[in-house]
């Protein structure tokens, strides 16, 4: 049973639920006439618990796939480097700017993690961000940070 | 105002050039959304929020309809010429479109799927002028207690026909339903779950939080196995269906426009189970079952015309009681507030540009789509041609850019990487997150109106019980769940749960 993904699933789900009731009752439940801040959080954290003890319970008595078997045969490793680009991403959006950082991610992503020939992906890596820049910035009046191009653009 | 003057007054908004422009502009991303395996309807709707804020409130509402219902125009494309298809409602158009394309029949596959579209959209377009306004009178009487109800019925609705567990749609309801309740309190002015993020003080944006589980979660779940789109290469010929296809499909294209629109004003229902409901109708009025699945046209027009009545349908609860009954509507509630106006039963009175001018645009709006899918076919076919490993990285820098410009913070972005992991493992686990959307949304005029309801009622919870919409609302979510208890029943949601994975 402990090896079936839906077990862990249902637990993660059960501690979630633990920590809403605490969350629940820390807010405050008020009183029935006046309910408090916590009352809606602290009702809805046991309803939560019901349902992972229920996913738990059917993971025992259903087969199911075990955790290994939920990426055995893909590319996981695809997966966590784009999350990975992603957050770098983000940290240093404002410092280096979005035309620069954009480039260099749709350039990672085309040429590093899924493949695209290079007569291809760097024209469209540099030509996108610098078309969305004019749209967003110029047309919708949207700003975005120009970071190290401040002076430029 | 009759119907006829309010919809010369709703011509009279949705003919502005502004107007048209944001149109066409909404029913070609629609359509182009629809066509491209990976972004949907709810996606690109995330994605353009921001932009409405550039406009006026008509313009903004009006493009992100004819985002929604241009999607379901162009799922169809995808789904005949390339067998994968472009949006969850057209997951049935697959089984019979592609083989009639199979078979060098893709243009009376692609033409009826257009067609039927168009009847079904105009229909509903209609049904949702003359259902609207009454419904809305009947809604004025709605207090805390009806609203309540109604909202623990559409989120039991919705998880009842999500696929899957039941119960795990109802942990996703749940755990919606806390994401929307972080920040302040609306009636005491507490701080919720903020951990001292100056952040979380108002809430967790609903653009960030659809964009990580729709957009980015969809990127990486399609990254860790390879897609392959084989278009269909031989010329697809003429679109107009034979004599025969519209005698065949005549009875199929009304069923499916009038199950649709009645099941996309259910809360929690909508174009995906209407689509697979219109077909297994057809499948058994059929007098030849056996040739669904390998290229009746039937197939093809019954769930197209019962997906696009929906997709009209589903404005009816949001416009005139102000609850969404689905995800995209969810969205669409979004742009209403946003633009500081409360769809409701009084936005019809209030505001009868907004409201007829929508009605007005959809017709517009599903002229643009026939001359979109019928002569610019062509046009759709060289975009599905694009590979994916070109467009994921395209689509993950718009979800990045999209959520930016909805808050102006990174912050914003930290969260959509959040929710877009949190995504991807809900799918491994088999979560859908459609009901944490809806709940996210529904979340705080949830806990709002019980609390004003029992404050009302000095406590009593009877009030849930007493007023008679209420207790309907309320009997139906209960059989609902008890309905899961009974074996027959379970397995029947079983069956249609494996149809439509």
């Amino acid at each position: 049973m402990v090896r079936k993904a839906d077990f862990w699933s249902g637990t993660f789900w059960l501690c979630i639920a633990a920590f809403l009731v605490w969350q629940g009752r820390d807010l405050g439940l008020g009183r029935v006439n006046d309910p408090g801040s916590g009352f809606a959080v602290f009702w809805i954290g046991l309803l939560l618990g019901a349902f992972a003890l229920s996913v738990i319970v059917s993971s025992a008595r259903e087969s199911g796939p075990s955790l290994a078997d939920l990426w055995t045969g893909t590319s996981w490793g695809r997966v966590l480097t784009v999350v990975m680009l992603l957050l770098i991403y983000a940290v240093f959006f404002e410092r280096i700017g979005f035309v620069v950082l954009t480039i260099a991610l749709l350039l990672v992503l085309m040429l590093v993690v899924d493949r695209v020939r290079p007569a291809v992906a760097i024209p469209v890596a540099f030509v996108t961000p610098l078309i969305v820049w004019v749209a967003m910035t110029r047309w919708l009046l949207i700003q975005l940070p120009a970071g190290v191009l401040a002076g430029i653009l | 105002m009759d119907v006829f003057s309010s919809l010369a007054l709703g011509f009279s908004v949705a003919l502005q050039p502004i107007n048209l422009l944001a149109c066409f502009f909404g029913v070609f991303i629609g359509t182009l959304v629809g066509v491209l395996p990976g972004i949907g309807p709810v996606s690109a709707m995330a994605l353009l929020l921001p932009v409405t804020l550039a406009g006026t409130p008509e313009a903004g509402i009006i493009m992100m309809a004819g985002i929604y219902y241009g999607s379901m125009y162009g799922g169809s494309t995808t789904s005949i010429l390339v067998n994968i298809p472009g949006e969850a409602a057209s997951v049935v158009t697959c089984l019979d479109g592609h083989e009639m394309a199979k078979r060098g029949r893709a243009g009376p596959a692609l033409g009826m799927a257009a067609l039927s579209s168009f009847f079904a959209g105009t229909i509903s377009i209609l049904l949702l002028m003359l259902v609207a306004p009454s419904l809305a009178r009947f809604a004025v009487a709605f207090g805390p207690p009806e609203y309540f109800s109604l909202m623990v019925l559409g989120l039991t609705v919705l998880s009842f026909l999500t696929h899957g567990s039941m119960a795990k749609a109802m942990i996703m309801a749940c755990i919606g339903i806390v994401l929307g309740l972080i920040g302040i309190d609306g009636i005491s002015g507490t701080p919720r779950m903020t951990f001292d993020r100056l952040e979380l003080v108002d809430g967790i944006g609903l653009v960030p939080v659809v964009m990580g589980l729709f957009g980015i979660a969809e990127i990486l779940s399609n990254l860790e196995k390879s897609v392959e789109r084989k278009v269909i290469s031989a010329r697809i010929g003429s679109l107009w269906p034979t004599t025969e296809d519209w005698i065949r499909s005549k009875w199929a294209i009304v069923r499916g426009t009038v199950l649709g629109f009645f099941l996309g004003i259910l809360p929690g229902g909508g174009a995906v189970i209407s689509s697979f409901a219109s077909y297994a109708i057809e499948r058994k009025m059929s007098k030849a079952p056996q040739e669904f699945g390998k290229g009746a046209i039937e197939g093809v027009a019954g769930p197209e015309a019962a997906n696009n009545a929906a997709a009209g349908g589903a404005f009816i609860p949001l416009m005139t009681l102000g609850i969404p009954p689905n995800v995209v509507m969810a969205l669409l509630l979004g742009a209403f507030i946003i633009h500081g106006l409360q769809p409701g039963p009084l936005l019809i009175t209030q505001n009868p540009n907004v409201f007829w001018g929508i009605v007005a645009s959809m017709y517009i709006g599903n002229i643009m789509l026939l001359i979109l899918n019928m002569p610019l076919i062509g046009m759709w076919v060289q975009v599905l041609r694009v590979p994916y490993n070109v467009l994921f990285p395209l689509i993950t820098v718009f979800c990045i850019v999209g959520v930016f410009a909805s808050g102006n913070s990174v912050f914003d972005i930290l969260v959509m990487i959040v929710f877009g992991v949190f995504g991807y493992l809900c799918r491994k686990f088999g979560y859908e997150p459609a009901p944490l959307v809806l709940a996210f949304v529904l979340g705080p005029m949830l806990e709002n109106n019980l609390r004003k309801s029992l404050i009302l009622s000095q406590g009593d919870f009877g009030i849930f019980v007493t007023r008679p919409i209420s207790a309907v609302c309320l009997l139906f979510a209960i059989a609902i769940l008890l309905a899961v208890l009974m074996p027959s029943l379970a397995r029947k949601r079983e069956v249609i749960a494996q149809d439509q994975s």
